[in-house]
C-alpha cells in the first residue's frame, strides 16, 4: 500500500489519463444516445471490456481529443471542479447539460491489485448509466449541438488564457446564458467513489425543450 | 408463485433505471434461469395489462430454423419488441421465444444489454453456470492431482523421447513395470502412453543394472539416450552375472526397484523419472561394480568404436570437480609399467564406459557415489590415502552401502576405484605423489 500526496505529479497525471479518457468515452456516448449526430457516424469500439459506441468522423473527434487535452492540466492539478457537456438547441439555448462532478482525494492510498480494475468497473457502469438515460429524459429538438465547459478557478483560466495549450484552440470564458439554465430538473444518474477520484454525474434538463 | 419477485423487477427497472435481463435477474435473485425468463415474463404481462405508468420495452430471443444465404441454419437472435412479429414469420419453425430483457429505456444496440450481464457474470465468474439450462454430465473439472499429472507428463514427456532400448536382460521384470507404468499411464492420453512405456522400460532397465551404475549427465538428450541404450545392451547382460555375485546388493537393488515402480504409481511417473535423475546426478561418480575383467576388453573394444567421442565428453562432464577424465583416458592407453596397475586401470576405465553409458538414461535411482576416503599400501610401499567414490545402492526406502562388496571384489592394491581419478592418482603417485587436484576435496 503505498501512499501518495497531492504533490506527487504521478498520481495527478495517472487520474488525469483515466478521466481524460472517460470523458472521450462518455462525450462519445452522450452524443449517440442524446442523437445530437445521426447513429450512422458512430461505430462500435471496446473499452473497458465493453463496447462502447464511438464517433468516426475526423473532425468531431479530433475537436474532443483538442478538448480534453486542454482539460487534462487542469485535471492534473486538481483544479477542474466540473466539467460539463451541454446540449444546445438551433439558438444556442441549452436544452441539457450533462455535469461531471469531479474531486480527488487529497491522499491516496494505493493498492494497486484491485485499484484500477475497480476504477475500471465504477467507469462501466457509469458508462451503463449513460446509456439508459434517455429514459429519464425527453427527446431533443432536431439541429443540436454540443459544447465543453469547464468549471475551475479564476487563476486557472487565466493560465489557459495566457497559455494555449494547442494552438488556435482558444478558451474563452463561457456566456452566462450557456451555464445557466432557466426552470430546469436535475436528474441524478450515477455517483462514483473510488480511491482514484469521485465523480458524480447527473443530467441539468430544461423543462420545456421545445420551445 | 412468490408475488414478491414482481416488486424486485418493479424497483429495479423504475426506481434504478437497470436493464433486468433474465441472466442478471437469476443471478441477482438466486434462480433458475427459466424461473428468471417466467418472472420477466409474468411481470411484464402485469404491466401492459395494468396498463402501467411509464412504458415499458422489452426484448426478446428467438430461436428457429431459417434460411440463411441459401442454406437452412438454427438462428438465435436478440430482437426488439417491434422486430419480434417480423423474425417470427422469417423462421419456419420457432424454437423457442422468451423474454431477454425488460426496461425503461429503448435500447438502441446490443452493447448496453452485454455491459448488464458483464458485471453480474464476473462477479459470479467460478459459478455463473450455477442457475443455466444448459448441462453437460461429461464436462466435469478435473480434480487437482488429475491436472498436476496432466502437467507434469507433458514436462516430461518432451525432454524424454520413447528410446526403445535393446536390452532384454530384465525382459520379465520390465514387462511387470511396463504393466505397472500402464496401470498408471491408463489415466492419460493415449499418445502419452508410448513414451512413458518406453521411458519406463529404460528406467527400470537401468535399475536393474547396477554395474553400469548410472553415470550420465543429468540433461542428457534422448538421441544420445537412445545410441547409449543399444550401447548400453551389452554390458548389461554380461553384466548381469556381476551383479549376481554382488548377492546382497543386486538382490535388494533389484527388490527395491521393483517395488519402486508400484510405490510411485500415483505420484505420478514423471515424479519417479525426475527423482531417478536426480539420484543418478549424485550417483554419478560411483560405480563400485567392477565387473569381471573378461568382460571388460571386450565390452571396450566394442564400445570404443562407438561412443569413444560422446564418451569422452560425457566422462569430462562428469569428472568435472575431479582431476580431468581426459588425463585418464590417456593414461589407460599409455598404462603404467606395472601390470597390475595397468589392469586396474583398464578395468577403471571399463567401468567408467559402462556407467558413462547407464547415466544418459538419467533414470536410475539405486546408485550413487559416495566419497570415501581409503588408506592403503601402494607398490612402491608407499601409503596413499586415496578419495574413493563409491557406488553405493540407495533407494527411498531402502539406503544399502555396498561398497563392503565390492571392495571385495576389487583386486589387491586399496586403488580399486573407478574412476579416472584413481588410475591417475595411481600414476600420479608413482610418479611424483603430487597432490591432484581432489585433494582439495580430500574427507580427512
Amino acid at each position: 500500500m503505498t501512499t501518495l500526496t497531492r504533490q506527487d505529479l504521478n498520481f495527478g497525471q495517472v487520474v488525469a489519463d483515466i478521466l481524460c479518457e472517460f470523458l472521450e468515452v462518455a462525450i462519445h456516448l452522450i452524443l449517440y444516445v442524446r442523437e445530437v449526430y445521426p447513429s450512422g457516424i458512430f461505430q462500435k469500439k471496446k473499452k473497458y471490456n465493453v463496447p462502447v459506441q464511438m464517433s468516426c468522423h475526423p473532425e468531431l473527434n479530433q475537436y474532443i481529443q483538442d478538448t480534453l487535452h486542454c482539460v487534462k492540466p487542469l485535471i492534473e492539478k486538481n483544479e477542474a471542479e466540473k466539467v460539463v457537456i451541454v446540449i444546445m438547441d438551433k439558438e444556442r439555448h441549452p436544452v441539457e447539460r450533462f455535469v461531471f462532478e469531479i474531486s480527488q482525494p487529497p491522499l491516496l492510498s494505493i493498492s494497486s491489485e484491485t485499484l484500477l480494475s475497480h476504477v475500471e468497473q465504477l467507469l462501466r457502469a457509469v458508462i451503463l448509466k449513460i446509456s439508459v438515460c434517455d429514459a429519464v429524459l425527453d427527446n431533443n429538438p432536431p439541429g443540436c449541438t454540443f459544447t465543453v465547459l469547464v468549471h475551475t478557478r479564476e487563476a486557472a483560466t487565466r493560465n489557459m488564457e495566457k497559455i494555449q495549450v494547442i494552438k488556435d484552440f482558444p478558451w474563452m470564458v463561457a456566456d452566462e446564458q450557456e451555464v445557466h439554465m432557466q426552470g430546469s430538473r436535475l436528474i441524478p444518474l450515477k455517483t462514483m467513489t473510488s480511491d482514484l477520484v469521485k465523480m458524480q454525474l447527473y443530467v441539468e434538463e430544461r423543462a420545456q425543450k421545445t420551445s | 408463485m412468490d408475488e414478491l419477485y414482481l416488486d424486485n423487477i418493479d424497483e429495479y427497472i423504475h426506481d434504478q433505471n437497470q436493464i433486468v435481463t433474465y441472466k442478471w435477474l437469476s443471478l441477482s435473485l438466486g434462480v433458475h434461469v427459466n424461473l428468471a425468463k417466467q418472472m420477466l415474463y409474468h411481470y411484464l404481462d402485469r404491466c401492459r395489462k395494468d396498463g402501467s405508468k411509464t412504458p415499458l420495452h422489452a426484448t426478446y430471443l428467438v430461436s428457429g430454423k431459417c434460411v440463411q444465404n441459401g442454406s437452412l441454419c438454427h438462428k438465435v437472435s436478440v430482437v426488439r419488441e417491434d422486430k419480434l412479429e417480423d423474425m417470427k414469420t422469417r423462421m419456419d419453425p420457432t424454437i423457442s421465444i422468451h423474454v431477454y430483457s425488460i426496461q425503461k429505456a429503448e435500447i438502441k444496440d446490443s452493447s448496453t444489454l452485454y455491459s448488464t450481464d458483464y458485471d453480474a457474470v464476473r462477479d459470479n465468474l467460478k459459478h455463473c453456470n450455477k442457475y443455466s439450462a444448459i448441462h453437460c454430465a461429461a464436462a466435469v473439472p478435473m480434480s487437482p492431482t488429475e491436472l498436476e499429472l496432466i502437467q507434469e507428463i507433458q514436462q516430461t514427456s518432451s525432454p524424454e523421447k520413447v528410446s526403445k532400448s535393446g536390452l532384454t536382460g530384465h525382459a520379465s521384470v520390465a514387462k511387470a513395470n511396463v504393466k505397472k507404468s500402464q496401470g498408471i499411464m491408463g489415466m492419460f492420453a493415449n499418445k502419452n502412453t508410448a513414451k512413458n512405456q518406453g521411458s519406463n522400460i529404460e528406467v527400470k532397465l537401468e535399475k536393474k543394472d547396477d554395474a553400469p551404475s548410472v553415470e550420465t549427465l543429468e540433461s542428457k538428450p534422448a538421441g544420445m539416450a537412445s545410441a547409449v541404450n543399444n550401447f548400453f545392451g551389452k554390458p548389461t547382460k554380461k553384466q548381469d552375472k556381476c551383479i549376481k555375485k554382488e548377492a546382497e546388493s543386486s538382490a535388494q537393488s533389484s527388490t527395491v526397484e521393483s517395488k519402486h515402480p508400484k510405490d510411485a504409481e500415483l505420484p505420478s511417473k514423471s515424479d519417479d523419472v525426475k527423482e531417478k535423475a536426480l539420484k543418478d546426478s549424485k550417483a554419478k561418480r560411483e560405480k563400485k561394480d567392477v565387473r569381471s575383467k573378461s568382460k571388460r576388453p571386450e565390452l571396450t573394444d566394442s564400445e570404443d568404436e562407438k561412443t569413444e567421442s560422446s564418451n569422452k565428453k560425457k566422462r569430462r562432464r562428469i569428472k568435472k570437480p575431479r582431476s580431468d577424465s581426459s588425463d585418464d583416458d590417456e593414461d589407460s592407453p599409455a598404462k603404467p609399467t606395472t601390470v597390475t596397475t595397468g589392469s586396474p586401470e583398464s578395468q577403471v576405465k571399463e567401468e567408467s564406459l559402462p556407467t558413462l553409458e547407464v547415466f544418459p538414461e538419467g533414470k536410475k535411482r539405486k546408485r550413487r557415489r559416495v566419497l570415501k576416503s581409503k588408506t592403503s599400501v601402494d607398490e612402491e610401499g608407499c601409503i596413499v590415502t586415496e578419495k574413493v567414490y563409491e557406488s553405493e545402492s540407495y533407494s527411498e526406502n531402502d539406503e544399502v552401502v555396498t561398497s563392503q562388496p565390492k571392495r571385495s571384489v576389487l583386486p589387491v592394491p586399496g586403488k580399486k576405484e573407478e574412476g579416472r581419478k584413481s588410475a591417475k592418482r595411481q600414476a600420479s603417485n608413482k610418479s611424483s605423489k603430487q597432490v591432484s587436484i581432489m585433494g582439495f576435496f580430500q574427507k580427512k
